[in-house]
């Protein structure tokens, strides 16, 4: 009994500090911005934290870092819903249908949804922290190379989703993004793969250029044929969703939050996998949304927004429970923990658990800022979009460069960023989507390595390694949500559900 | 005209002196040649406080892994030499020659410190049947090709001791390339791999824990951190022509950065390294201090260039003959 007494003192110490719960609220607050900016990623805010909160006690240095964290990852969608240009890798699939939301003069709602259902799914990812934080370590510990092969696999096919109707034209543009994640040192045995002998292919193509490429510039390019369209005018007057689109939309959040959260306990997959999944579930499981997807469909925003502040739950499990970063973030988490004289691992839980239910209470106290902060200046923001274009889209453009340049502070990025631009402006003007593109870059590496890592596994015998997918849970259940994935878009499919009504028709009668 | 030119020099000269009497005038980019979580990374992100306090600017970190480390080396090499890339670097690129990754090794760099070195441990799953490095290696012996080690590339430190492994015991396993010495042991941790030879800061937590168990540390004599895990020397004495050796951690900058700016560095990494706060996190990580800088550190890589490349040779691990580069046998 003293021991729940005494979680739960250590749950609301950040509710009661008035200085820690100030500090998770600027967190909040600053992080927003950082996530808007694209660019400016939450793992380089933290990261600078680190050196400022050095002195700081070790307390109020999480409560900073929880609010920036969550303030960032909601923050990345504001960019990618009005300007479409994701802020941070996890808005990407914000951008599909929230651009498209901002066209209609319905930015400023798609935020304020966007707001509600990232609460949702944050406060979903604290509760699975909280509950379930040991036993999805155990989880994510059973991903073996080959099941975070089929989760790259399964990422992929997402294609489909992406590609705008036209399924071949979505496969190229798939396989082209694969193809630039080639580019660089081979990640298991450092050859040289595409770089044609310069030295600034050698570390291959920045995804965060390539993302604010490929949707921000490209776009430019595409709206310089509009150029003396009148801007949308953007419906400001009813930021807050009604309740019954909440309501409507909850179950929706709900199973995104969750599978944030367990693709965010990978050590190897964090929010950006996570929302673009989601997008994918959304999609496959809305029959009949009020919009079809790509065009501005409410499920577009919320599956994506609710995965992606899920999975910061779901980063913090690996994290706190061995010590294993679940994305860049708590990567630098880790770090900040040692600095402040702690040993994040396996024993950490054990020898401080108070730092565990401060940091569950503290992540909550954060979700409730973001739903604070998040209705904050949304009719400002929404009027970005109504910026005559020819003053908006140079400032895309401006804040791009800077954008691409500060991920390290390397101009080549820039030049890349200008590269995937004009590609994804080609790709469009032809009608292909850069979606697949930019899935592609993301997923493809993740294949690569871990396809091969498997086959080397099993000292490269193809016979073994199919057998090894019937040796675990994990690779079983990841099998069979695949095959019934690829299955569920054929022709068999549906004559397989007949075959089942009947049988089921006959055993009723 | 001569006298504009003299005075563009002057001039030229004059910003040279103010821009680097300043430094650093702005936040530096520290990159860290390996994963998060893994042992270099902690090492970094421990002595970086340290070293701000009093460089006065922030110090960014980024991960660069990938590529044996390859990846960042090549990354500060292309940066400008102004002091404000810096490399936060393991002893992998000393062998990129042999390794036929790189054309290049710290011989572009210029060792700002070392600030230690640290030993190998063999470590395998909490329930794997194997109790000593003797049982491990006769079970491969018996099973060739059947028993798995999660390593990180040609050149690092799990393939370098595996190296020696295979030159003293005959072993035969797979190995399979991680990330990272992190992901190596959570790799063994699921089960994935079987054992894993790792740098002792990468493991120690998960072995006090009981998730790995660690077998033999690659040392004559066992680690404070981890004191009762005997030396691989007394089950395999014929590793000790191998031994002392461990990695060791330091921060480089490229060689033709101003000597000012280095003279900055060197003083502010030394002022870091002997920070108590970080100097305890070192020992407890089974890490054995040095803080050395300049020509000594310059010299003890070269002599650890030797070694290692010989041994890589000798066990057919080396592409290229470190003899071509004319590393001297030790």
């Amino acid at each position: 009994m003293s021991d729940v007494m005494m979680n739960l003192s250590y749950f609301g110490m950040s509710f009661l500090d008035p200085y820690l719960m100030f500090l998770t609220a600027a967190g909040v607050f600053f992080g927003i911005y950082v996530g808007a900016i694209p660019g400016l990623s939450v793992t380089m805010a933290v990261s600078i934290l680190i050196s400022f909160t050095f002195k700081w006690g070790v307390n109020e240095a999480l409560a900073l870092i929880a609010g920036i964290y969550y303030g960032g990852v909601y923050g990345g969608s504001r960019s990618a819903i009005l300007i479409n240009v994701p802020g941070a890798p996890a808005a990407i699939a914000s951008a599909l249908d929230g651009y498209p939301l901002a066209k209609m003069g319905e930015a400023g709602q798609a935020i304020g949804l966007t707001t509600i259902m990232g609460v949702v799914g944050g406060l979903i990812g604290v509760v699975c922290l909280a509950v379930g934080a040991p036993m999805l370590s155990d989880l994510a510990l059973m991903f073996a190379p080959r099941d975070y092969m089929m989760l790259a696999i399964w990422g992929l096919l997402l294609v489909g989703s992406l590609s705008g109707g036209m399924m071949a034209k979505g496969v190229f543009a798939g396989a082209l993004g694969i193809l630039f994640g080639m580019v660089g040192l081979d990640p298991l045995t450092a050859e040289p793969r595409f770089t044609f002998g310069s030295v600034h292919l050698t570390a291959g193509a920045p995804y965060v250029a390539a993302m604010i490429g490929l949707f921000g510039v490209s776009e430019v390019l595409v709206q310089l044929h509009e150029l003396h369209f009148a801007t949308v005018k953007q419906n400001v007057s009813k930021l807050f969703p009604s309740w019954s689109l909440i309501r409507k939309h909850l179950p929706l959040a709900s199973r995104c939050s969750v599978l944030g959260v367990v693709v965010g306990a990978l050590p190897g997959a964090g929010g950006d996998i996570a929302a673009l999944m989601a997008y994918d579930h959304a999609k496959r499981t809305v029959k009949n949304p009020e919009r079809p997807f790509g065009e501005g469909a409410w499920e577009g925003v919320v599956a994506p927004e609710a995965a992606a502040v899920g999975s910061v739950g779901g980063c913090y499990i690996p994290m706190l429970t061995l010590g294993i970063p679940g994305d860049a973030v708590t990567a630098v988490i880790i770090g900040a923990l040692y600095i402040h004289g702690l040993k994040p691992g396996p024993m950490m839980l054990l020898e401080t658990p108070h730092l565990f239910w401060f940091t569950v209470g503290n992540l909550a106290l954060a979700c409730i800022w973001l739903a604070v902060f998040g209705f904050m200046g949304i009719k400002l923001f929404a009027k970005i979009v109504e910026i005559p274009k020819s003053a908006l889209l140079p400032m895309i453009v401006v804040l791009s460069a800077v954008g691409s340049y500060a991920i390290e502070n390397n101009p080549v990025h820039i030049y890349w960023m200008l590269g995937f631009g004009v590609v994804g402006y080609f790709l469009k003007m032809y009608g292909y989507q850069v979606g697949p593109v930019i899935l592609g870059i993301i997923l493809g590496p993740l294949l690569d390595s871990n396809y091969r890592r498997a086959m080397i596994s099993v000292s490269n015998d193809p016979a073994e390694f199919v057998a090894e997918f019937f040796t675990s849970p994990v690779s079983l259940v990841l099998l069979a949500l695949l095959s019934l994935t690829i299955l569920s878009q054929t022709r068999y499919w549906g004559r397989l559900i007949g075959c089942f009504r009947r049988n089921g028709a006959g055993t009723a009668s | 005209m001569i006298a504009r030119k003299l005075l563009g020099a002057v001039a030229l000269g004059l910003i040279t002196t103010v821009a680097s009497a300043a430094y650093p005038e702005r936040d530096i980019t520290g990159t860290i040649m390996w994963g998060a979580g893994g042992a270099m990374d902690v090492v970094s992100r421990a002595v970086q406080p340290h070293a701000e306090a009093v460089l006065g600017k922030k110090i960014v970190m980024v991960n660069k892994p990938g590529g044996t480390g390859a990846i960042s080396t090549n990354f500060v090499n292309n940066a400008p030499a102004d002091g404000y890339n810096i490399l936060f670097g393991a002893e992998n690129p000393q062998l990129h020659k042999v390794l036929g990754l790189a054309e290049f090794d710290y011989d572009k760099f210029f060792p700002v410190t070392i600030f230690a070195r640290s030993v190998g441990v063999v470590v395998v799953k909490a329930d794997a049947p194997w109790k000593t490095m003797t049982e491990l290696v006769e079970d491969a012996k018996k099973r060739p090709s059947k028993i798995k080690m999660a390593m990180t590339g040609p050149g690092g430190l799990p393939h370098t001791v595996a190296s020696m492994l295979g030159a003293v015991t005959k072993l035969n396993t797979v190995s399979v390339p991680f990330d990272g010495e992190g992901p190596a042991v959570t790799a063994v941790m699921g089960g994935h791999a079987d054992f894993a030879p790792v740098g002792v800061g990468a493991a120690t937590e998960s072995i006090k824990a009981g998730r790995v168990r660690a077998l033999a540390v690659v040392n004559t004599e066992p680690v404070d951190s981890l004191p009762n895990v005997p030396p691989i020397t007394k089950e395999y004495p014929d590793f000790g022509k191998f031994l002392p050796w461990g990695p060791f951690y330091g921060v480089f900058v490229r060689k033709d950065t101003p000597d000012d700016i280095k003279a900055a560095l060197v003083k502010a990494f030394k002022t870091a390294t002997d920070n108590p706060q970080f100097k305890q996190l070192m020992a407890d990580r089974g890490n054995i201090m040095m803080n050395i800088s300049g020509a000594e550190a310059e010299a003890f890589m070269t002599k650890w260039q030797s070694v290692t490349s010989w041994l890589l040779h000798d066990v057919g691990a080396a592409k290229i003959s470190p003899e071509k580069f004319g590393i001297p046998k030790p």
